[in-house]
């Protein structure tokens, strides 16, 4: 017979408001099973604690129930508890009354039922729980960083910096990001390129660093501490070892007139490029689509001019199997385009333009040196108007959030505009001005007071040209919805933050949660923000939402000290719920068939095949057998296997059935 | 008919196969299974409308499987069957030779099992005419008109399982009303227990029946729960585009995750 402690908790005022804990305590300790049953302020105290450490040791208790919070809670805290009182911490069920009950439920004799409901089921599960012992799997101490912008640059730097090896993986041909092609940065206003290009020399240089540009992740096997990753390095049609990266290829190549991705558009590049002068690695790539040589078989003047004959015409992407602890993703952000909005001309007028072509404009190693003009006739615009909010807080538009960047840019802008064209006027319509952050608001305040941007709270309805002219018409909010029209040479867009690009095809890879707009998901909003529900993926910067440089640095470093800590031990302690087949004396071995309809349907791939075989070696049976490493108690395989072989240890069938069964018990009477 | 004889005494022969599976007459004028070992027996064989039953079912039979390489005659149904026992792992694709039989009646030889394959995906598939013309007229029913139908015919039955027993996918060693620890499904024929049984039978083969209709022939009651399961098979295809016994491969319905699977049955 067991013997049943059960400890219900007041949690201050969350639970016993609504329900008469006292008399919860009272009705359980006349359940069967049921030794002992008291009530405390607060179960998690220290002191509460000790309640239940004393209550196993005087009652010897076989099995706890703490009637409180959510197990997502305090499961750890009574568990531990249990532990250090002698008790098998899986021995120890949590009755959630605060947000299944007191929370949600008005103070009556009913809610103080369903209190007890909810302790008599776990009470009937925890009669049939056993004793699990946690799971040890080994750790490889190898990092990998997805996405070489700030964020996974930091992440790969602190970990190297904690003596672990990193394989930092970036799809485009150089690490850099959206920060390499910022122009200033705010509220400093230091030259952003001035700041990242030594941090990506760091990167290439050191030790514990192994850099994979113009690669991408191919698939992703395996679990925390053991993950199998491919990683597919594309043909850069190079010798990488042989190629200095003189630059004389690209200055040669007939095909000039490309539109460069870096440079948004705005400046042109050769068929073998390197995207700016400061790339890491400074190795150009050939680009297929547009090569002379690969549209007409003919041409290879890189190859003829190539100093030390490195270009490789032949050469194939390569795949690369790499054994992986942790992963850290850091793949950034975009940002819509100008056409995706139709009252803005949808792209057809040349200057309207988004904010990241601006910082081109902006940047003194951009298309025009630095100076601002316009992308239709170069002429420097005396009057620009700045749109905040182009997407972002507009449910009409699918993108419900605030871009959280644009504020600041904006101002920025607007500021290095000013800076730059002394007689011109600057125009900011705006909806609010969010300016939250270390020096932030009197970044704003220095913009409109000192550099006279003229801000107008409202939103622009249309924009249309006429005489070489883009007339903007927006109102002015504070002024009674007055019309507002300006004449001006060009329009910036502060375009709404994106999810990146294969964003969504990645978290399928990873098998990491994403949310309505393709962010990744964290773990929680705000105790695990870098973690995601997956073990061992952790997040970093603008792929989780859109951020700054500060943010996106911090989160990095916080993403690198949970992988610095996972890499702390050789071995990684798991929890025991995994789901395990039963096995059975000979001749049948086990009530598993081995139709193996369960291994599809594991998102872990923790299905193996197991062979049962005679003394001299010929398979009686094939059944299936899960890895206890790779399982992560999902249930799924339990819920499709027909014979019900399989059980998840911690919620076997038996303990669920009991659980249900007490619950409905009220209902039959 | 002779070419069906021919060949299975050619396989019997030949020792390509051990075991011949197929129909013979039996008594009162009905058509029953035979088990052929002995080449000269193969004159027993027959092929008519009366055979009806899906011989597949045999296949997993502990006492058929230890002969090894089997021949079987297999009209369209048993072909479908074999390819959902070689998906699920039940049957070795090498040990099994399909003689054939096609709509009209006549013999098919086949070299392999992809080529059973090929044949299958040229045949339009579906729920046998006059079984339709039922499901479809139980379709046009309202829900407790549809509920009342069932629940008189499946109170008549005492879980007898012979629908179970007749059943090609029905080869768990233990079936899930066997479980009792815990007991999910009572054991006592009673109305609920039993609508609890069918409802299971007919989910664990949503995705796998091949709408031979064997269950509701063996049926010593006559309710016709092939129904059920024919009904869900319809459904399954409709949702996920599958039909079970197309394919070598484990592509049934409810085990596989397509990122473009309908999920409007989510509430």
């Amino acid at each position: 017979m067991s013997r049943i402690g059960v400890f219900v908790c007041h949690c201050g005022e969350n639970i016993s408001a609504t329900v008469d804990v006292a008399k919860v305590a009272d009705d359980a300790s006349r359940l069967p099973g049921v030794v002992h049953s008291v009530d405390y302020k607060y179960m998690c105290s220290d002191p509460g604690q000790t309640l239940v450490k004393d209550a196993i040791k005087e009652h010897n208790l076989t099995g706890v129930v703490v009637a409180a919070c959510s197990p997502r809670m305090h499961e750890p805290t009574f568990r531990k508890a249990c532990a250090t009182a002698g008790l098998n911490p899986y021995l120890s069920e949590m009755a959630n009354v605060r947000e299944h009950c007191s929370w949600v439920h008005d103070k009556s004799e009913q809610t103080t039922q369903k209190a007890f409901d909810v302790v008599r089921a776990m009470i009937s599960k925890v009669s049939n729980n056993g004793a699990l012992e946690p799971i040890k799997v080994p750790v490889t101490k190898r990092a990998l960083v997805v996405g070489g912008g700030v964020a996974g640059i930091q992440a790969a730097l602190d970990i190297a910096n904690c003596g672990h090896q990193v394989v930092l993986v970036e799809r485009s041909p150089s690490i850099g990001g959206h920060m390499a092609q910022l122009s200033e940065t705010f509220p400093t206003l230091d030259c952003s390129q001035c700041i990242l290009t030594p941090r990506m020399v760091e990167v290439a240089q050191h030790p514990n660093i192994t850099l994979y540009t113009y690669s991408e992740i191919e698939s992703v096997d395996g679990f925390i501490g053991n993950f199998k990753v491919k990683i597919r390095k594309k043909a850069r049609n190079l010798d990488e070892e042989l190629c200095t990266g003189c630059g004389l290829c690209t200055t040669k190549c007939p095909q000039k007139k490309i539109p460069s991705e870096f440079e948004q558009g705005l400046g042109f590049r050769p068929a073998i490029y390197t995207p700016f002068p400061q790339a890491v690695p400074n190795k150009p790539i050939i680009d297929h689509d547009n090569c002379t040589y690969y549209k007409s078989g003919k041409c290879k003047i890189c190859e003829i001019v190539c100093p030390t004959k490195a270009i490789r015409f032949e050469q194939e992407d390569t795949i690369l199997d790499i054994e992986i602890g942790a992963i850290v993703l850091a793949t950034g952000f975009d940002i819509k385009r100008s056409d995706f909005f139709p009252e803005y001309g949808k792209g057809k007028y040349k200057d309207v333009i988004d904010g990241l072509q601006f910082e081109r404009l902006a940047s003194a190693s951009g298309p025009t040196q630095g100076m601002i003009r316009r992308p239709s006739d170069g002429q420097i615009p005396k009057k620009i108007v700045f749109i905040a909010c182009a997407g972002s807080r507009d449910p009409a538009k699918g993108i419900e959030y605030c871009s959280k960047i644009c504020c600041m840019y904006t101002a920025k802008h607007a500021m290095l505009y000013k800076h730059k064209v002394h007689d011109g006027e600057a125009h900011v319509f705006y909806m609010d001005i969010r300016a939250g952050g270390k020096m932030y608001e009197e970044f704003v305040r220095r913009a409109i007071v000192e550099d006279h941007v003229n801000y107008t709270r409202g939103r622009v309805s249309t924009i249309y040209e006429l005489d070489g002219k883009l007339i903007v018409k927006g109102a002015d909010t504070l002024l009674g919805a007055q019309a507002v029209e300006i004449e001006a040479d060009m329009v910036v867009l502060a375009t709404a933050g994106i999810a990146n690009e294969g964003s969504e095809e990645l978290a399928q890879k990873m098998h990491v949660s994403y949310d309505q707009h393709k962010f990744f998901a964290e773990a929680h909003p705000k105790l695990k923000p870098v973690e995601t529900n997956t073990g061992g993926i952790f997040l970093a910067g603008a792929c989780q939402t859109t951020r700054d440089i500060p943010d996106s640095v911090s989160m990095a470093s916080g993403a690198a000290v949970k992988v610095a800590a996972l890499f702390s031990s050789d071995l990684l302690t798991r929890e025991p719920i995994v789901a395990r087949v039963n096995r059975i004396p000979g001749p049948s071995h086990s009530t598993c068939v081995g139709c193996f309809l369960c291994q599809p349907v594991c998102p872990y791939q923790a299905i193996e095949r197991e062979e049962i075989k005679d003394r001299a070696g010929n398979v009686i049976k094939s059944l299936a057998r899960i890895n206890e490493g790779l399982c992560q108690g999902c249930g799924t395989c339990v819920a499709l296997c027909r014979s019900k072989s399989i059980d998840l240890l911690g919620y076997t069938d038996n303990q669920m059935h009991s659980e249900v069964l007490s619950v409905l018990e009220e209902a039959f009477v | 008919m002779d070419n069906l004889r021919k060949k299975a005494k050619e396989l019997l022969e030949s020792k390509s196969v051990d075991l011949v599976i197929g129909y013979e007459n039996g008594t009162n004028g009905k058509a029953r299974a035979v088990f052929i070992k002995d080449p000269e027996k193969t004159g027993k064989l027959i092929y008519d409308e009366r055979c009806k039953q899906n011989l597949a079912v045999y296949l997993n039979k502990h006492e058929v499987k230890h002969y090894g390489r089997i021949a079987i005659v297999a009209p369209l149904m048993v072909m479908r069957s074999i390819l959902v026992l070689i998906s699920e792992c039940q049957v070795k694709q090498e040990n099994i030779t399909v003689l054939g039989i096609g709509n009209d009646g006549s013999f098919l030889d086949f070299q392999s099992m992809e080529v059973v394959e090929k044949y299958i995906s040229k045949i339009p598939l579906g729920n046998p005419e006059p079984d339709q013309v039922i499901i479809d007229k139980l379709n046009a029913m309202t829900m407790e008109e549809r509920r009342e139908f069932w629940q008189n015919e499946l109170e008549r039955c005492f879980k007898c399982y012979a629908c179970r027993a007749a059943c090609p996918m029905c080869y768990c060693l233990r079936c899930t009303v066997e479980c009792n620890q815990p007991q999910w499904i009572s054991a006592p024929a009673h109305p609920l227990g039993n609508l609890e049984w069918h409802q299971l039978r007919t989910m664990h083969l949503t995705g796998r029946c091949v709408s031979c209709g064997d269950c509701g022939r063996a049926c010593p009651l006559n309710i016709p729960i092939h129904l059920l399961t024919m009904q869900q098979a319809e459904e399954a295809f409709h949702m996920f585009g599958v039909r079970a016994g197309t394919s070598m491969k484990a592509d049934s319905a409810l085990s596989t995750y397509k990122p473009d699977d309908k999920e409007n049955f989510i509430l």
